[in-house]
């Protein structure tokens, strides 16, 4: 149940802020479409199958005012930022571009957008741009998003262009109140180009807001898209995404999901496999500490022939920590010879924490190769008495195995100058921190 | 070898239940510094319990009887607190630990030793040239540091990783269980002569073993014969060879008529 009044607190602020949010008349009844498709189905709740981990009282804590226009030094943000051996920059504060932060200029194949700007300059151009969002639960999000769209960028790679430094887009979350702040993220990787997007959200100073995101990814033939996704935030920070990929013929999409911070994070992702043998994979590792929520949502929906889906998401709970894994994969009777793979494991490291994990398959042709399988347990017996025979006390042994549960996935990452940092992002979100560093 | 050196376990009349199953019906044995003992026996005869039980895995229940190490209760120390005290178990089956890498558990475990007997803990650059040394003894590449604990490593490179562990902790009794079963000749040299560079006026050892191959590599001063639960016959080094022409048959036998 949607706690009362959330909607009519959106409408409330919306009739406020409206007026500011720039565009003209034309995104004026954009907008005004999205509120009334809001405010007519609600925001998704505990009713909605896909939705139902969901603790809805926590997203309804929050007042949805826009967040106040933050002012970002560079000297709080670059401390902050992941070493990658050279990358170019793309920062979001509170949703809006940057660009005395970013560091994109002049990079071949590389265009980026300032979507506040273009909602200024060039509205059908915007209009044109970002989708519209449908009224389903698992969209709702995306309208809210779409009911304030004011701010976000758009990241186009041109056909043919290998990129050859990762583009880092930064989203840092500054606000000090229960603000909601709203953004929207356009990549398109043309034909035959090659992108490694780093996503990385971060916290700067006592941040306690929401990020709503709504992203659209759309990969073109051939193409192939490294993505790492890095959830960093604050405690107190709380974070929902909507994202919807759209894959053509001969992509490949490496997707890698790291979810470490925040006291609420709701992923949604929506993924067609359109062109023929079109090819994803989904890794993903998340910590619920404390009295965190992490819920993940994925849709992988297989179109075209030969496709090929492998997903692979780890979750650790711990303290009260909550976490869920829902995952659907369908196969389309126009996906001949699709192969698909779905893996969910984790790991319960108190009586209190919560893991639901949830893989579904549904197939609707033949001659097709798909698995999944999900485990939840605590550690290993066997391994725990192993490490304790060679003198490690039962705390050590304990965070030695859940950092080794996460290893695996660190080992996996794409970009080798990342893992060290990633490696001790992740013994620093497990409980036993001060333990694990001392092992490593 | 003396029997004169001090006493290092003496387990009595040890009864041990797994589940159901009474495993070990009244063992005794006295293990004394400088001495190597070879513990031989047919399948199912206890062996594995016996190390088990002694460096304190969990799922057994302990019936009546006592094992004192170094005049300590061991049965009441919990299995770290018996290897910081500088007993080791190798294992018949080295576990695999996808994700600890082989060299943080040698440091983790070398730490927590040397805390123990309120040494300084090594620091990263004593701690490699110490490893490095002992994997060139054991004819150990140096790659395996960087894998795994024992994951996907083959049964010999298992079998070697636990004596390399041994031989960086340096225990008061090391207890190999099955250690030579699955090694080829040359493994289980490389494995024997680990074992023969611990020996020492000062320590102890007892290899659990189903053949006596292992013991023309690793002379023993004592040989147990353990059948239903309990040491029906010791003697020296020459029972280890009639038993490996004549098997096991006959002293079960003898046993029960005795």
């Amino acid at each position: 149940m949607n706690a009362p009044g959330t909607i009519e607190r959106i409408a409330a602020r919306h009739a406020g802020l409206a007026p500011s949010l720039g565009g003209g008349a034309a995104w004026a009844r954009r907008r005004a479409r999205s509120l009334d498709a809001l405010v007519a189905r609600g925001l998704p709740d505990r009713r909605d199958e896909n939705w139902k981990y969901l603790d809805h009282a926590r997203v309804a804590e929050y007042h949805f005012d826009a967040a106040p226009q933050a002012v970002v030094g560079p000297d709080e943000l670059l401390p902050r930022l992941l070493p990658t051996a050279e990358s170019r920059r793309v920062v979001l504060v509170d949703g809006r571009l940057d660009a005395r932060l970013s560091d994109f200029a002049g990079t071949g194949g590389l265009e980026v957008l300032d979507i506040g700007q273009l909602l200024e300059q060039d509205p059908d151009g915007a209009l044109a741009l970002l989708r519209v969002p449908g009224e389903d639960a698992d969209d709702r999000f995306a309208l809210l998003a779409d009911a304030f769209a004011a701010s976000g960028v758009a990241i186009r790679v041109a056909p043919g262009a290998a990129l050859r430094v990762p583009v880092c887009l930064v989203h840092v979350s500054t606000a000090a109140t229960a603000a909601v702040h709203q953004a929207r993220v356009v990549v398109e990787v043309g034909a035959g180009a090659k992108l490694t997007l780093v996503e990385h959200f971060v916290t700067l100073g006592a941040e306690a807001a929401l990020g709503n995101l709504a992203g659209e990814l759309a990969i073109g033939e051939q193409a192939e898209v490294v993505h790492l996704r890095l959830h960093e935030h604050a405690p107190a920070a709380a974070q929902v995404e909507t994202w919807v990929a759209r894959l053509a013929a001969g992509c490949r999409y490496d997707q890698h999901l790291l979810a470490l911070g925040g006291r609420l994070l709701r992923s949604n992702l929506r993924l067609s496999l359109d062109g023929r043998a079109a090819a994803c994979r989904l890794a993903g590792l998340f910590m619920a500490d404390a009295d965190r929520q992490v819920d993940l949502y994925t849709q992988v929906a297989h179109h075209g022939a030969a496709t090929v889906t492998k997903q692979d998401y780890r979750g650790i709970a711990a303290g009260r920590g909550r976490g869920a894994f829902n995952g659907l994969i369908v196969v389309h009777p126009t996906a001949r010879g699709a192969d698909a793979d779905q893996r969910s494991r984790n790991l319960l490291l108190s009586p209190l924490a919560e893991i639901n994990a949830r893989p579904q398959l549904e197939i609707h042709v033949d001659e097709v190769k798909c698995r999944h399988g999900a485990t939840t347990g605590t550690l290993d017996e066997v391994q725990l008495f192993y490490l304790r025979s060679r003198g490690l006390d039962p705390a050590a042994a304990r965070a030695l195995l859940t950092f080794a549960f996460c290893q695996d996935m660190i080992g996996r990452l794409p970009l080798p100058e990342l893992r060290a940092a990633a490696e001790s992002l992740v013994a620093g979100a497990l409980p036993d921190r001060e333990l694990i560093r001392g092992l490593l | 070898m003396s029997d004169s050196g001090r006493m290092i376990l003496e387990v009595r009349d040890l009864r041990v239940r797994a589940g159901e199953r009474l495993i070990l019906d009244g063992l005794s044995l006295a293990v004394r510094a400088g001495e190597v003992h070879a513990i031989m026996g047919p399948n199912g005869s206890g062996k594995s319990t016996l190390t088990g039980v002694l460096a304190g895995r969990p799922g057994y229940e302990v019936v009546s009887g006592s094992a004192t190490y170094l005049g300590r209760d061991l049965l009441a120390m919990p299995p770290e607190e018996r290897a910081r005290e500088g007993l080791f178990l190798a294992f018949q089956y080295p576990v695999e630990i996808p994700g600890v890498n082989n060299v943080y558990l040698l440091k983790a475990s070398l730490n927590a030793l040397r805390k123990h007997r309120g040494e300084p803990e090594l620091d990263a650059f004593e701690f490699l040239n110490l490893v490095r040394s002992r994997l060139t003894e054991m004819h150990m590449d140096e790659s395996l540091l960087n894998r795994g604990v024992n994951e996907g490593f083959s049964g010999g490179e298992k079998k070697r990783n636990e004596i390399l562990q041994m031989s960086l902790l340096q225990p008061t009794l090391a207890l190999l269980d099955e250690t030579d079963s699955g090694l080829d000749v040359d493994a289980l040299r490389e494995v024997a002569e680990g074992v023969n560079a611990l020996r020492a006026p000062d320590r102890a050892i007892v290899l659990v073993t189903h053949y006596q191959r292992l013991l023309d590599h690793v002379v023993p001063d004592h040989v147990h014969v353990l059948a239903g639960g309990r040491i029906v016959t010791s003697g020296g080094r020459e029972l280890a060879l009639e038993l490996d022409r004549r098997g096991y048959d006959w002293i079960l036998e003898e046993a029960a008529t005795a």
